[in-house]
């Protein structure tokens, strides 16, 4: 049981565990036996469930140390908005990241989109219903690019979307002239157009739309567009995963391209299509991050990569592919920014959060693995079971 | 594949070759003063940030103004400073009749500015200093001067003292600490206290984060002192997100004169005030102007700031615009 354990640690967590357990009873019947069938029985969940551990004890300390100023919807909502455009970001890097691969080009993208969102508001007057999409196709393009140099171009794709962070960094630079794009725009009496107030709503964790209605959560402070569209981007995107052919092909790819080439899958579509979509939501977020600071810098989005790969790393995703979930993600996402939130709350100094955040990712890295907890959990069973060899 | 590969070998190599050629090419010309004008360069240390893109075009406009000058593309080190030593170095190799210099860091560029004084080129420093006297002139604003005047602004806004939170710039950058500290000085004793203050980096999403969480731990803030105007229009965002506009006043530094910069927002009444901290560009055009006519100039020029106020904005932006003014 121990050697199976250990040795167990690999990918499926379910197999060699629940097998040996009903044996065990028959053995040595007893309370902490029934505990231990439990544990056995609940291990393939333990090791998703163990990325929510984090987020418990974030929220806990959160509550702890601020109370009601930290758990309330106001506050909640607009920590989660903070981030909602590096949540989005950090789905696209995963499906990158479950076929093996990488995408450090996401930030930059992210950028370009807000940059192309503030311009087509400032200068086409375009509706957010078209921005929307069209920063989009400008973010999947750039994906597109990726997806071909790392698979017709065969360039490793860590080496290709570096280049691509800087080329769409420069295009950024480049048509905004380095000068920031404001979006917030006035008529001649002072007040906000019609167009721009719709495109704050792009970006604002307050005004909404459920506000008012009798839904409980949503109702009081209401939840943003940028809420929503992470939330939905997940959903969507987990159900792609689970749920289609392309989904397992992902995960095919991922962990074997060889064998999935084997098997008649065609890796470099799966691969293409994936650092397209990965392009296409960081574009898609760009008209978040602009509406949320009312203005399309053309440093925006510098550094969200790491952010985004963060967020997937907590939540479970393995670099080496074929290994992690969006909800995961959505979990690593939702444990980054509300540690955030609780250490601003705190007023914890900028360079302390830094060193916080680093050691986060460690920890949770080491805690996602599926044979931590029964590693320690184990000795202690045996540490315990000695004195009374009868187990009552 | 291998077809599309050698391709892209020869396209490489080709605009490798054509990159060389042009290079040689715009070497050439500019090596002295040509057909009576002075060549002369400019290295920046980040084009991308908005006070410096104000200075970029304000520089080309004032230099256009002077037949006698001729502007060699701005550089951009873009925030590193091995970069910029080397564009330094480049236009030292070019034999530039004259440079202007806006250091990223001063430690790295104080070789690069002797070795230019050494090739007796006459050197302008910008906003940020060097480690030598080996330079003709530098030209700067008071970092600690303006934070002293925008806490002094604070000490009028909030007559009977009251709760301030200060968002800062990235906390080693000089002008930080400069506006940071002649803040603290001029609030000193005056019964206003300084209840939060954190690095938002210079960034207005960032600052529009901290501010929100500032309001959502319920403490009564009355001023907001944002080192930059950036920050401060961030601030203002969550303010106005969270239903207090009006009730807490924001005070913000650098007075650009662009559509998302200080002097509208103050106009537009979303700050209470802001100070427009100087460019250095009319200053450095006429500097470089005397320096090439063999005339004296002050060695260190440090200027003045203005404070925008709603009854001076619109005055304020017109004299400021660069808009149109450089083709």
């Amino acid at each position: 049981m121990t050697a199976d354990s250990t040795s167990g640690g690999g990918r499926e967590t379910g197999g060699p565990e629940t097998l040996p357990a009903p044996v065990q009873p028959e053995e040595q019947p007893g309370r902490l036996n029934r505990i231990r069938l439990g544990l056995a029985r609940f291990a393939p969940f333990l090791g998703a469930a163990q990325g929510y551990i984090g987020l418990v004890l974030v929220i806990a300390v959160g509550i702890i140390t601020k109370g009601q100023y930290f758990w309330n919807q106001t506050n909640l909502s607009n920590a989660v908005t903070a981030f909602a455009s590096r949540g989005i970001l950090a789905v696209g890097v995963t499906l990158v990241i479950l076929t093996a691969g990488i995408d450090l080009s996401v930030g930059s993208v992210l950028g370009i989109g807000s940059m192309t969102a503030a311009m087509l508001l400032v200068h086409q007057n375009l509706s957010p219903w078209l921005i929307v999409p069209a920063s989009a196709l400008v973010g999947a393009f750039f994906g597109l690019c990726n997806g071909l140099g790392t698979t017709v171009l065969r360039i490793q794709s860590f080496v290709m979307t570096l280049a691509m962070l800087s080329v769409v960094r420069g295009i950024d630079r480049q048509m905004s002239g380095n000068v920031a794009v404001g979006t917030a725009l006035l008529d001649q009496n002072g007040h906000p157009t019609p167009r721009a107030e719709q495109f704050s709503l792009l970006g604002t964790p307050g005004r909404t739309l459920f506000q008012g209605t009798w839904l409980p959560l949503f109702g009081r402070a209401g939840i943003g567009y940028p809420v929503l569209a992470f939330v939905v981007v997940c959903i969507v995107f987990q159900l792609v995963l689970t749920k289609t052919r392309f989904g397992r092909h992902i995960y095919a790819v991922g962990g074997n391209p060889t064998a999935a080439r084997l098997s008649g899958v065609n890796v470099t579509l799966v691969i293409v299509a994936v650092f397209t979509l990965s392009g296409l939501l960081a574009g898609f977020a760009g008209p978040i991050d602009a509406a949320y600071s009312a203005s399309a810098d053309p440093l925006a989005g510098t550094g969200y990569e790491l952010d985004a790969i963060a967020a997937a790393v907590i939540g479970g995703a393995s670099l080496a592919g074929g290994k992690g979930t969006i909800t995961g993600t959505f979990v690593g996402a939702l444990i980054l920014t509300l540690l955030d939130n609780v250490l601003g709350l705190n007023s914890v100094s900028a360079n302390l959060q830094l060193i916080i955040k680093g050691l986060i990712v460690v920890v949770a890295v080491v805690l996602q693995r599926p044979g931590f907890f029964r590693s320690i959990a184990d000795p202690l069973v045996r540490l315990l079971r000695r004195p009374h060899p009868s187990g009552s | 594949m291998h077809a599309v590969r050698r391709y892209l070998i020869a396209a490489v190599a080709l605009a490798t070759a054509a990159a060389f050629g042009s290079g040689c090419a715009s070497n050439a010309p500019s090596s002295s003063s040509l057909g009576g004008q002075f060549v002369v360069g400019y290295s920046q240390s980040n084009n991308a940030e908005p006070y410096r893109a104000q200075l970029n075009l304000q520089l080309q406009y004032y230099a256009k103004q002077h037949s006698d000058l001729k502007l060699l593309p701005i550089t951009d080190a873009h925030q590193d400073s091995a970069t910029q030593v080397s564009q330094v170095q480049n236009f030292i190799q070019q034999k530039v009749n004259a440079l202007i210099v806006s250091p990223n860091e001063p430690a790295p560029l104080t070789a690069a500015v002797q070795q230019a004084c050494a090739a007796k080129i006459p050197v302008i420093i910008l906003d940020r200093s060097v480690n030598t006297d080996c330079y003709s002139a530098f030209i700067g604003g008071d970092n600690y001067g303006i934070g002293k005047l925008a806490g002094q602004a604070a000490v009028q806004a909030l007559p009977h003292g009251g709760n301030v939170v200060e968002l800062q710039g990235i906390l080693s950058d000089q002008p930080q600490i400069d506006r940071d500290k002649g803040f603290r000085d001029a609030i000193a004793g005056r019964n206003i206290t300084i209840i939060d203050a954190q690095e938002a980096k210079w960034l207005k999403a960032n600052a529009n984060t901290i501010m929100q969480q500032w309001i959502a731990k319920g403490d009564k803030i009355d001023l907001v002192y944002s080192q930059n105007d950036d920050m401060a229009l961030g601030a203002q965002l969550a303010i106005a997100g969270a239903g207090k506009a009006g009730q807490i006043q924001i005070v913000g530094i650098d007075g650009l004169a662009i559509p998302t910069g200080g002097i509208r927002a103050v106009q537009q009444g979303l700050m209470l005030t802001t100070f427009v901290y100087p460019t250095c560009a009319p200053q450095a055009v006429d500097t470089l102007e005397k320096l090439l006519h063999n005339q004296s100039v002050d060695k260190k020029q440090i200027l003045g700031t203005t404070q925008v106020t709603k009854d001076n904005a619109a005055q304020l932006y017109r004299q400021y615009d660069m808009s149109g003014k450089v083709g």
